[in-house]
């Protein structure tokens, strides 16, 4: 896993640079096992920096929310590049926007850390609950999570803390980065769509009943969008009024609407990094749909999102050579 | 009317009597959460929770609601519709949720001069009863007593029920409560001395196990100071404008207003609606007087500490602690306010 | 009244609807009468407030109303065609039923200003709610003094009022100055932005009430050009706007600070305001 002085070291390089606003990092957070973004703008700020299984937050969100607000006159836009520290997965998201042009790779500058996967925040929680004082969690070379709350250290088996995505996460290495902390991971999972299975096999009629159970309590608080690094369109389909495509009332049938639209919206885009089932107040497994649909992407059109910078974004483009023989 | 107490294992056969006279609602736990549901069978209430996960303002400020109804063309209606009478037994409510009823009520049912009310949150208020339950054990994020309630606060409630390990104790605290009392059958006992003592421990113990604290005093005229202060800045930045503190709040009470129709007739619906979206106050004419995320976390912090307190002499606040527990990006109230105390002008 | 829907509108029927200003950006004048013949007889405002109209099926806006309240049986309001409801509403025609809803917000103290020189300096559709006030005054003209209009728009078609500004020009006791932002052929008048127009005409503060509206950036600048005229802190007043759904000081979207628009507003004194500016 990565050295936190390795990672300082980089961080306080990046942001010595002319050509750098700020580096986005984490940082210790205010109680138990929270750990917030910081924003680094000088090298005092970037000895707060830390790296460890508790960091799930997907950074990549950061870049594409900057305000771009009105100038006073004589004033310039700041155009410097942001530095930001990515895992695998984030990385990922960060090409899949240089794909689709929605930012420029040389606007960014990737601090890439390798990742063994990150902690489930509900499990933990569930585990340890009540923490008021802030706790670490650090990985030993056995698959076990050591968590020290107020010096007592307990051993935790791995696979009772991590998270369900990253049980399968095929990127643990960055894909793309300007600096490497530590050194790359070298086994790698193999993704076998588990969560996705456990629907395939059941009815349609099961199918329903379970995901109207879960659509019937979305309270429509669009988390799920404002956590996901690739939902950054400027109007959101379900905010707009001319012509209104999905109404603002909140009952089942508006409900499903929503979630089966944005995962449609990310066909081909989605990196699975979880953060919308993590955001999501009402535990709606946003995962086994975004899963299901890569599935079925990979077995129709052989991709991976986020993967080459230089790659064509699968549902923005067309070759000529492209079945058509449902249509003629 | 006296305290009283009910022994444990009658309670299925008290919220059983309940749910057959009237409308139950309590605490039910579903895929991972629990929220405020109607009841049939007392069975499925559970008391295991410490607070729901969307707050009990959605039985009476619903998160859709039809404000009217219409019909379009020469030959146009409008029609409020009815809310159907029938008295609703609220069982389970923490008293920080009975707080944000009472800080609800100056905004949705105003007394002042010139103010409306809002005659579905008004019905469904008046004929309900809240039915609180103490929290023995509460949580890390719960600062109730930085306001002036605390777990085992009767408050804003009719009754209030304190588990006392084998039995409840029950405070009887307004008229609404006595009648429900008076309603059921007599499964209550006159509360001794000794047992008031023993709720009264029990207050203690939780009020002792609550660690954190929000300084509030001063707060209202240092914010007031502080408007333009690079605070704000630095606080909102890692803010992705998610919602969830405003949707998961007690006291959160913006909404939008739109019509929904087919060709000949339709409603106008009252949705839940967040400051933190841009779109909240955006103009027809592209000015946007929050357009940044600064400006509306600020507005946000602001309407709950300067704002409101000005207005209607409370914090907008009731110290339940959801908005520190499910922000993704730890974007932590007690700290801002305190922070606020600290900053030097 | 208490106990009663607030958000359930009244049906009106458009009356007759005038053509203000053409292209783009359009500007009807609507003017509406309510089908209840009790709402009719006894619907009364003070100058300044606002009605939240509605195209049903479409949605709601909110518009000051732009008669005075010396006009009875009827009320206008002056509208710009720009998103989707106020679309809706330019489409309708003479006969058709909207919704109206009102009077809302507090209003211009016009009955503190007997005896006071009135100056009013507006841009654009800010008009609208200033013309509530000239009419009551011209319809009331012992009470006060000298009334002056400074009034400007982008171009001469974007101009309201044009027939109201010909009668007022013939009028004694009140002066009118229009002005547009660029040249343009056959225009006699003043070219240039309404707050440079302000400082070139170079009113006098003496017992003078100055009331201003349009847009943002033209508040802002006149208010400026008033105070550096000399006019103090309680002579300035504005009406603002913000985006607003409930109307009533329930959906919260529309304050300024403390300050609710709908309930503590649209009219404003220059002292109430001027330490919000942040958050306008």
């Amino acid at each position: 896993m990565a050295d936190n002085r390795e990672l300082i070291k980089a961080v306080k390089e990046t942001v010595s640079r002319e050509d750098v606003k700020y580096v986005i990092g984490y940082k210790k957070g205010t109680y138990g096992f929270q750990i917030m973004p910081a924003f680094a703008y000088d090298t005092k700020e970037a000895e707060e920096f830390i790296f460890s299984p508790l960091c799930a937050k997907n950074l990549a969100t950061y870049p594409k929310l900057e305000e771009k607000l009105p100038l006073r006159r004589g004033d310039k836009e700041d155009t410097r590049k942001v530095g930001v520290v990515v895992k695998g997965c984030d990385s990922r998201a960060i090409v899949q926007i240089v794909q689709e042009k929605g930012l420029k790779r040389e606007d960014v500058v990737l601090i890439g850390i390798p990742c063994k996967g990150v902690i489930d925040p509900k499990k933990i929680d569930k585990m340890f609950p009540k923490q008021r004082e802030l706790a670490e969690v650090e990985e030993d070379e056995s698959n076990n999570y050591l968590v020290t709350i107020n010096g007592k250290t307990h051993k935790v088996p791995k696979n009772e803390l991590i998270s369900d995505v990253c049980r399968s996460c095929e990127y643990p290495n960055p894909v793309a980065y300007d600096i490497l902390i530590g050194s790359e991971i070298e086994e790698v999972e193999v993704e076998n769509f588990e969560r996705v299975e456990n629907l395939e096999t059941k009815s349609l009629e099961e199918r329903w009943a379970y995901w109207e159970n879960h659509f019937s309590k979305c309270i429509r608080c669009y988390a799920c969008r404002e956590a996901c690094p690739l939902c950054y369109c400027n109007e959101c389909m379900v905010d707009l009024l001319e012509p209104q495509w999905v109404r603002r009332s909140v009952n089942l049938s508006e409900n499903t609407a929503w979630n089966v639209m944005r995962a449609f919206h990310l066909a081909g885009r989605c990196i699975s990094c979880g953060e919308c089932e993590r955001a999501c107040p009402v535990n709606i497994p946003l995962m086994e749909l975004n899963k299901f649909v890569e599935k079925e992407v990979r077995a129709m059109f052989d991709y991976t999102s986020g993967i080459d910078e230089e790659a064509k974004p699968l549902l923005g483009m067309f070759k000529p050579d492209d079945p058509e023989d449902f249509i003629l | 009317m006296e305290n009283l107490t009910l022994p444990k294992d009658k309670l299925p056969e008290m919220l059983a009597e309940i749910a057959a006279k009237f409308t139950l609602i309590g605490p039910k736990e579903e895929t991972g959460f629990t929220e405020f549901q109607e009841i049939d069978n007392p069975k499925d209430i559970n008391l295991d929770y410490l607070i729901s996960r969307v707050p009990p303002k959605s039985l009476f400020f619903q998160q859709t609601e039809t404000l009217f109804a219409f019909t379009k063309g020469k030959k146009a209606k409008v029609e409020t519709p009815k809310i159907d009478p029938g008295k609703r037994i609220i069982f389970g409510i923490r008293p920080c949720d009975a707080r944000g009823y009472a800080l609800l009520n100056p905004v949705l049912d105003g007394q002042k001069e010139g103010d409306y009310q809002d005659p579905f949150y008004k019905q469904r208020r008046d004929r309900s009863t809240l039915v609180g339950i103490s929290c023995n054990e509460p949580d890390v994020n719960c600062f109730c007593t930085s306001f002036d309630i605390g777990p085992a606060s009767t408050k804003n409630l009719d009754l209030l029920f304190t588990d006392l390990g084998d039995k409840y104790y029950i405070d009887v605290i307004t008229k609404k409560g006595e009648d429900l009392i008076n309603s059921l059958s007599k499964l209550f006992v006159k509360a001794t001395e000794e047992e008031k003592k023993d709720r009264n421990k029990v207050e203690k113990t939780a009020v002792a196990s609550i660690t954190r604290k929000m300084e509030t005093e001063g707060a209202v005229e240092k914010l007031g100071k502080m408007f333009n202060h690079e605070y704000w800045e630095q606080i909102s930045r890692r803010c992705i404008g998610c919602g969830i503190c405003t949707y998961l709040c007690p006291t959160c009470h913006c909404f939008d207003i739109q019509d929904e129709n087919t060709l000949k007739e339709g409603g106008r619906i009252r949705v839940w609606d967040s400051c933190m979206n841009p779109e909240y106050t955006h103009h027809a004419s592209g000015h946007n007087p929050r357009p940044s995320r600064m400006n509306r976390v600020r507005n946000r912090v602001y309407h709950k500490f300067n704002y409101y307190p000005k207005n209607d002499g409370d914090f907008l606040c009731t110290g339940c602690g959801r908005c520190i527990d499910y922000c993704p990006v730890n974007i932590d109230i007690i700290n801002i306010i305190n922070d606020v105390k600290e900053i030097e002008l | 009244m208490k106990g009663e829907n607030p958000y359930k509108p009244s049906l009106a029927k458009i009356a007759d609807i005038t053509l203000e200003a053409s292209g783009d950006r359009a500007i009807r004048t609507f003017r509406l009468e309510f089908q209840d013949e009790d709402i009719r007889k006894n619907f009364t405002f003070k100058p300044g407030q606002f009605v939240m109209i509605s195209v049903l099926g479409v949605g709601e806006s909110t518009f000051a109303i732009s008669s005075s309240p010396t006009q009875k049986g009827y009320f206008e309001v002056s509208a710009m065609r720009y998103g989707k409801h106020t679309k809706a509403l330019h489409q309708k025609e003479v006969g058709d039923i909207v919704g109206a809803r009102g009077p809302y917000g507090n209003n211009f103290p016009v009955d503190e200003w007997k005896g006071k020189n009135i100056l009013f300096i507006g841009g654009g559709i800010g008009q609208a709610p200033l013309r509530s006030v000239i009419n009551y005054c011209i319809d009331n003209r012992k009470d006060y003094g000298n009334l002056e209009i400074i009034y400007g728009a982008r171009t001469s078609k974007d101009l309201c009022f044009k027939r109201e500004f010909e009668e007022m020009a013939k009028m004694d006791n009140l002066n009118t100055h229009l002005s547009i932002d660029v040249e343009e052929e056959g225009w006699n008048h003043f070219v240039g932005f309404v707050p440079t127009n302000l400082m070139r005409l170079k009113p006098s503060p003496e017992n003078t009430i100055a009331i201003t509206c349009g847009p943002p950036i033209m508040i802002k600048f006149v208010i400026e050009n008033l105070v550096k005229l000399g006019f103090k802190d309680e002579q300035i007043y504005t009406t603002l706007e913000m985006r607003m759904k409930c109307g009533v000081g329930m959906c919260g979207r529309c304050n300024i600070g403390n300050l609710y628009v709908c309930k503590d507003g649209p009219v404003f004194s220059w002292d109430q305001i001027k330490d919000l500016e942040g958050d306008m």
